[in-house]
């Protein structure tokens, strides 16, 4: 059967034949291989000009469809509809632009006219090279993996696990809440109920439709938004728990203390009384804040910023944890003389300046340094600080240092499994650090809390509600999603198997058959964005609506 | 024959920022001379030398390629991929002494109505002036 196209141009109210002499345009187009019908037509996109787009496909027994109107941006789905319902494949259709760039940027009407022609005549000898496309559905599983079982992970268990809607909770360690759970104080105004924070773990123990894999990682994870299948491994090595299918993935891994500093500069591990501020924590968590001794200090040294140089990133919540544990130290009876070492305060919540000022009036000395170096002296601990040229010296019996925060370990291997990219500090990169801060650049992939860089608890909590929101709206129960369609195809025959297009796209959704030696698109995956089809030297493929032959007939009609 | 040259000119348009762009131009009735023939494409980075240089052989007098300015792709890195493509491609013409400067890329954002239009007729007078390409009469179509 030969090719019936119907071209209809759009005179979108006066907007189009005030600019284009549109009788002029059909003389031109009727005439054109394979035009059974050019007509014009008052208002296309109004619910008569769709009812007459359809009856016009059925009636003249169309084989393709051109609409030669406003931009395909404002209705090219209007017509992809019209088409459907008429019985035509919606993709043997194409939408010209004749109003945004042709009829309202040209000044003279022969010249707009002359435009016109030509943009039509390009739609018309691309439309019957397209293919008839199927808008698949994929249905998708509502079920959500959560990697890493901190604050963050845990809020987002809790957000999201519902009567159908299963959560796996995997978690590295063999408990869950993180650091957060390991704090024997919370900032001073975060308020003194530590149980808060252990009632949340409780919920997410006890909830039915969290399911928690405590000392598991996850072994191996494939698929896209939707449907990812996950294996999991125990960390101890013995058989894996589990495979189960999740829809979404959250990464809450959170941070690691950063334990590379220099022992000849921070004393740590060689001068008893330097400790880190986790094991400070952990001295308060069990309400002793002792000397090795087993005596109360009577004077600390808190020394800020460890490791920022070295690094280079504030970690943010150092400055605010180090004057909580100023107050807490001031707490205590006799309280000792507390000294903060800091290089630049950051005190960035509506309270925290409070806590400072508060802290000064209790007496603790704030002392402003850009080197420091703690050494040993008859047993005491002796911090030489320099601001500016002077060195200077203070004398204390402890000094708790307050490293940088870094990714959580073999964050590498868990970017690389999802396929999702780290920045240059090593933590996980968001798909927009601005617009879009919980979300990974790939579909279906999320981050919260501190996997993404230092938060607060606060910060952490409200990243995993956002993340959870995000995952809500897209996996909703019972609907199923529309991939892409305008997909990329590799033609095997012409594939060398080089795979320059493997690691050009962004989204991975290339991979390498070993066995025929080529190159593999996953449909599922591919956004269609073309990038592989400009890459590959030996033009082996193709993406769906975008093929080569369509684009040289619009430039041929453009050059005609 | 004194009529003055009309350049013949072909534009890949990225379509989430470019094409967008150009659409608000249209929107904003802003004037562009008809000389550019735009062809849509779903990302800069789609473009590459064959479909430049088979524009050139079949006579444009020049090729605009624009997208997403670095950074805002809608496919996060297409376009850096469309910048290394065609800084190798401008060397290949440069090297054989094809008036390179009948190639540009430009970024364009969606809200960039008038640096849309100013781009179009900056390159559209920049081309006038070169002249017709030599390649023209050397091929058909
Ligand atoms: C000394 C100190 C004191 C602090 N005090 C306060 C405070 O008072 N108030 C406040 O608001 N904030 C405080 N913070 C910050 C707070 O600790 C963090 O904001 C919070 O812990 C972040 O939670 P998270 O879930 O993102 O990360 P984490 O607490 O780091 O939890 C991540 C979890 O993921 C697990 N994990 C990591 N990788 C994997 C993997 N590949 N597979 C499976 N599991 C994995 C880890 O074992 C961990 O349990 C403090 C931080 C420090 C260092
Ligand atoms: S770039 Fe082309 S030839 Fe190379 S592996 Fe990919 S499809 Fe095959
Ligand atoms: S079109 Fe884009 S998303 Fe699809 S396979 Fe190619 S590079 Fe990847
Ligand atoms: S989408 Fe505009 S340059 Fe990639």
């Amino acid at each position: 059967m030969s090719a019936r196209i119907g071209v209809y141009v759009c005179e979108c109210g006066p907007n189009i034949p005030d600019r284009i002499d549109i009788d002029r345009v059909l003389e031109e187009i009727s005439p054109l291989k394979d035009v059974a019908v050019a007509k014009r037509y008052r208002l296309l996109c109004s619910n008569d000009g769709k009812k007459y787009l359809a009856d016009e496909i059925r009636s003249e027994k169309l084989t393709h469809l051109v609409v030669a109107a406003c931009s395909p941006r404002d209705h090219e789905k209007t017509f992809m509809k019209v088409c459907l319902e008429a019985g035509l494949n919606p993709f043997l259709f194409q939408m010209v632009n004749i109003r945004e760039q042709c009829a309202w940027i040209f000044s003279e009407k022969s010249e707009a006219t002359r435009m016109a022609v030509k943009y039509i005549r390009a739609g018309i000898s691309r439309v019957t090279l397209h293919e008839p496309l199927l808008q698949k559905e994929i249905k998708a599983t509502p079920d959500v993996l959560v990697v890493g079982g901190g604050i963050a992970g845990v809020e987002t268990a809790l957000s999201l696990a519902g009567q159908k809607r299963r959560v796996y909770l995997v978690e590295r360690s063999d408990a869950l809440g993180g650091t957060a759970a390991r704090l024997g104080r919370l900032l001073p105004h975060q308020g003194t109920d530590m149980r808060l924070i252990q009632e949340k773990i409780e919920h997410a123990e006890n909830n039915e439709n969290i399911s928690v894999f405590k000392g598991c990682e996850v072994e191996d994870i494939r698929g896209f938004l939707g449907n990812f299948e996950v294996s999991l491994k125990r960390s101890g090595g013995e058989p894996p728990p589990e495979m189960f299918r999740v829809g979404a993935v959250v990464v809450a891994t959170g941070f690691a203390l950063w334990d590379a500093f220099d022992p000849d500069v921070t004393g740590y591990g060689k001068i008893d009384d330097v400790v880190t501020s986790l094991e400070f924590e952990a001295m308060s968590a069990s309400g002793k804040i002792l000397k090795k001794n087993g005596s109360p200090p009577r004077s600390v040294a808190l020394i800020h910023c460890v490791g920022r140089k070295e690094k280079g990133y504030c970690s943010k919540v150092c400055c605010l944890y180090s004057l909580k544990f100023a107050h807490q130290l001031k707490d205590s009876q006799p309280a000792p003389d507390v000294f903060e070492f800091y290089s630049d305060l950051c005190l960035p919540e509506k309270t925290d300046q409070d806590v400072f000022e508060e802290a000064k009036k209790r007496g603790v000395r704030f002392l402003r340094a850009d080197d420091i170096r703690v050494e040993g002296r008859n047993g005491k601990i002796r911090i030489a600080y320099r601001d500016g040229s002077a060195e200077e010296a203070v004398e204390v019996e402890m000094a708790v240092l307050a490293p940088a925060m870094v990714p959580a370990p073999d964050s590498d291997r868990l970017a690389r499994m999802l396929n999702i990219p780290l920045d240059e500090t090593g933590f996980f990169k968001e798909a927009h650090s601005m617009l879009d801060p919980v979300s990974a650049p790939i579909s279906g992939i999320y981050i919260a809390g501190c996997a993404s860089g230092p938060k607060s608890i606060p910060e952490s909590v409200v990243q995993a509600q956002a993340a959870s929101g995000k995952i809500l709206s897209v996996l909703m129960l019972g609907k199923t999603l529309e991939p892409e369609v305008k997909v990329s195809t590799i033609k095997e025959e012409l594939c060398t198997g080089c795979q320059t297009c493997l690691n050009v796209c962004f989204y991975g959704a290339i991979s390498f058959d070993a066995f025929r030696g080529v190159s593999v698109v996953n449909e599922a995956i591919c956004r269609g964005c073309g990038s592989c089809v400009g890459s590959c030297p030996s033009g082996a493929i193709s993406s769906k609506q975008f093929t080569y032959q369509q684009l040289f007939k619009e430039v041929m009609e453009a050059l005609r | 024959m004194t009529q003055e040259f009309k350049p013949n000119l072909v534009g890949y348009l990225c379509n989430w920022c470019s094409y967008a762009g150009a659409d608000l131009a249209g929107a904003t009735k802003l004037e562009i001379k008809p000389t550019l023939s735009v062809v849509r494409v779903m990302c800069s980075s789609r473009v590459n030398s064959n479909l430049v240089l088979t524009a050139l052989a079949w006579g444009a007098d020049g090729v605009l390629i624009a997208g997403c300015h670095p950074g805002d792709c809608h496919y996060e890195q297409g376009n850096y991929y469309a910048r290394r493509r065609f800084a190798l491609l401008k060397k290949i013409l440069e090297s054989l002494d094809l008036e390179a400067d009948r190639i540009q890329l430009s970024w364009i954002s969606a809200a960039e109505g008038k640096r849309y239009a100013d781009i179009v007729n900056d390159f559209a007078e920049k081309i006038s002036r070169r002249g017709p390409s030599p390649l023209r009469n050397h091929s058909k179509i």
